[in-house]
């Protein structure tokens, strides 16, 4: 039996486990696991869709560009939650062991924690390119934020006369 | 899951450096301390801001000091556990519903995972009910027998300063969207917990900028934005010249004019930020077209009542100034623009704080002669209502392919929505004036999740929060852009168009967000017009 079959036969496994990992980095996981419905659940629903997607990327030995979309839709959400960093990208990495845990515990399979390698490689290259994605969105959001003050909503607090930004020639009118 | 590797990950993550959101609590929440960082607290007010208030008659805010969150003293006013106390006590005499409340709470869950905060960041104080309990606990170890005697096992807690710390952290993180309220079957309404929750910290001098600086303004100048009188007439005359560069009809407008039929007011945020400007423009379109007799405030220049975020002396004494300057112009009712909380104290607390309006007469159209006897007590009717009603009777030329370049869908601001049940008005004038989708169904109308910025949150130190109590709303707006190709949000609140640029800015940023009044005023063909092209409307840069 080859790697790709193994991945084939438990793929929903492995996939499950890294999905209710990644959503056990929350203090209230149980709902984010349970509820299906994406619109009353969207951390749950967003992650375990990207999840979904990322794996047959990184078994398939898909290009690495093509990891991005799903780890966009993951980032997007824990860039602005109260992770450091590492916490945020972290579950990205637990595929690994959840991979080896489950082909180790399938005596049939037990060879294939062998073979390995190439999908780990990915599941590395995704680490990094969600790291980037991390600052990308971190860097979103101060753009956000200075847009904002921009937009002369800050204008509520620490009042100046906001005729000053009115165009000279039309104060006089 | 045992996995060796796999548990040595999870406690590193979760011992690392940012401990405020770590994996299953092994405590019980009433143990875990909250902690204040940059990011998950919003400012707390100047001095200057809550010694000006304080000094306004009838309003009571005490203890000005300069203080930080993040500080361990808080310069807490001796006896502070007294002053809170005591104000519980009035406030569960004056207001029945806040006990029953207290007192009706079965912990079924229901409202559970309902909360944008909650979904957005797993934590569960932010689950209605634990944000209730906040509050309830305190009350049950003061205020009930079983909680005087069984003490924490009844669920009672003493009057600590982690406790107090806790309310304003939680207090601050709930928009009082009430959503939690529809899916109990008891009514909690735990919006107005969060309400009761932080009157009670007002009492001791906590409170913050973002809120009370715009109260004071509004106290002052009668606008957020501490606009004078003629900076607000010379605001609203820029947008006249505007569109009269637009469409080539300046609109004929007055300010504090005696005898107009109609008074309207509008958050000030709507005649000075953008997209709100667009918003401002609409009306003036609209009543032009209509050839309305109506008359702006530079006094009544605010419809947002940021009252209703501190207390009820300030929310009432708010409210009581658009009702004042209709009384002196001897106006015969209100219109009331596109806000959100302005018509949730309308609607639901100006009756009991400073109504009825009976100076004024029930609201009837001058161009269709329709009498809003929805509006009979408040005497005020919502753009909205007013615009469907035009629309229903064939009063104004519309144009739909004057929106081509808009593709739309509709976000139910939660104080609209939910506070005064106006859900198929701006449906029916979407239909007539634009191709727009809905967002899936338990995200609008009663079920809309909240901007995640409401009740003064729409601050900017603390995006990150507000970003993620916003997800839900993003969300569902990603869906139908990716879906079926929507390109703006609409919505009738002039904060939701501020925090929702925000948000969409953040989450789906080909998505542009405007006010209902602007799709109308984009597809109105006006008597005499000489409208050029507008490729985006009345966002077209001549
Ligand atoms: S009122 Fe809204 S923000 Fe507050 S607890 Fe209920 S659902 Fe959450
Ligand atoms: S739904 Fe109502 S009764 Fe049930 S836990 Fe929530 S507040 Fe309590
Ligand atoms: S800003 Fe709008 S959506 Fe947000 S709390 Fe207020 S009314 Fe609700």
């Amino acid at each position: 039996m080859d790697i790709a079959e193994g991945f084939r036969n438990h793929k929903e496994k492995i996939v499950n486990k890294w999905v209710e990992y990644a959503l056990s980095t929350y203090i209230s996981s149980g709902f984010f696991v349970k509820e299906r419905d994406q619109f009353a659940n969207p951390v749950g629903g967003n992650i375990r869709e990207a999840l979904n997607r990322l794996f047959p990327l990184l078994v398939g030995g898909a290009d690495s560009r093509e990891f991005i979309a799903p780890l966009e839709q993951i980032m997007s959400i824990r860039s602005v939650q109260e992770f450091s960093p590492s916490q945020a990208v972290a579950p990205l990495n637990a595929i690994k062991h959840i991979t080896r845990e489950v082909f180790a515990s399938d005596k049939e399979r037990k060879h294939l924690v062998q073979e390995l390698y190439d999908f780990e490689f990915a599941v590395d290259l995704a680490m990094l390119a969600a790291f980037d994605i991390y600052m990308q969105f971190r860097e979103r959001l101060y753009q956000v934020r200075i847009a904002e003050i921009r937009s002369g909503s800050h204008i509520l607090t620490d009042s100046r006369c906001p005729s000053k930004l009115l165009p000279e020639d039309n104060k006089r009118l | 899951m045992a996995v060796p590797k796999l548990q040595q990950l999870s406690k590193s993550v979760v011992q690392g450096p940012s401990l405020a959101t770590g994996a299953i609590p092994t405590r019980d929440w009433m143990d875990i301390p909250v902690v204040f960082k940059s990011g998950n607290y919003a400012y707390p007010a100047k001095k200057d801001k809550v010694e000006y208030l304080n000094k306004q008659s009838g309003l009571h805010f005490p203890n000005a000091r300069e203080w930080s969150p993040e500080d361990e003293d808080w310069k807490l006013p001796e006896g502070w556990q007294e002053i809170i106390l005591k104000g519980l006590k009035e406030r569960l005499e004056k207001f029945r519903s806040l006990k029953i409340f207290m007192d009706c709470c079965v912990r079924c869950g229901a409202c559970a995972d309902k909360c944008h905060f909650f979904l957005g960041t797993g934590d569960p104080k932010n689950m209605p009910v634990l944000r209730a309990e906040l509050l309830r606990s305190v009350y049950r170890n003061d205020f009930t027998l079983a909680g005087k005697i069984l003490g924490k096992m009844a669920g009672a807690r003493e009057m600590t300063v982690a406790v107090l710390k806790e309310w304003f952290m939680y207090s601050y993180q709930c928009t009082e969207c009430r959503r939690c309220s529809v899916f109990c079957p008891y009514g909690i309404d735990t919006a107005e917990v969060t309400m009761m929750i932080r009157e009670l910290l007002h009492l001791v001098g906590i409170g913050i900028n973002w809120i009370l600086e715009p109260a004071s303004n509004s106290n002052r100048t009668g606008n957020h934005m501490g606009l004078q009188p003629h900076t607000f007439k010379d605001n609203v005359e820029f947008l006249v010249d505007d569109v009269e560069n637009l469409t080539g009809v300046k609109p004929n407008i007055s300010f504090n004019r005696k005898g107009a039929e109609i008074l309207f007011i509008t958050p000030s945020a709507d005649v000075f930020a953008e997209p709100g400007l667009y918003t401002a423009m609409g009306y003036m379109i609209l009543f032009e077209a209509i050839g309305l007799d109506y008359t702006w405030s530079t006094y009544a220049s605010e419809g947002g009542n940021f009252g209703l975020f501190t207390n009820n002396e300030t929310m009432k004494k708010l409210n009581a100034k658009m009702y004042a300057e209709a009384k002196r112009l001897g106006v015969k009712y209100i219109i009331g623009g596109e806000c959100g909380h302005m018509w949730r104290v309308v609607h639901q607390y100006m009756d009991t704080m400073n109504g009825p309006a009976d100076f004024l007469e029930i609201p009837k159209s001058p161009i269709t002669g329709t009498v809003f006897d929805n509006a009979a007590s408040t005497k005020m009717v919502h753009i909205s209502e007013f615009t469907a009603d035009l629309i229903k009777n064939s009063k104004i030329k519309l144009d739909k392919s004057r929106n081509s370049h808009v593709k739309a869908t509709f976000h139910d601001s939660c104080n609209t929505s939910r506070a005064m049940g106006l859900l198929d008005e701006p449906r029916y004038i979407l239909d007539h004036v634009v191709d727009w989708v809905e967002m899936p169904e338990n995200t609008i109308r009663e079920q809309t999740f909240c901007c995640g910025s409401g009740t003064g949150l729409n601050t900017d130190e603390i995006m990150e929060l507000r970003m993620r109590a916003g997800l839900p709303r993003a969300n569902a707006v990603k869906y139908v852009h990716e879906k079926h190709g929507v390109n703006m949000l609409s919505c009738v609140c002039a904060i939701d168009r501020a925090t929702l640029t925000s948000l969409m800015n953040y989450w789906n940023p080909e998505v542009g967000v405007c006010g209902l009044s602007e799709l109308v005023a984009n597809a109105i063909v006006q008597e005499g017009e000489t409208r050029g092209e507008l490729d985006e409307g009345l966002r077209t840069m001549l």
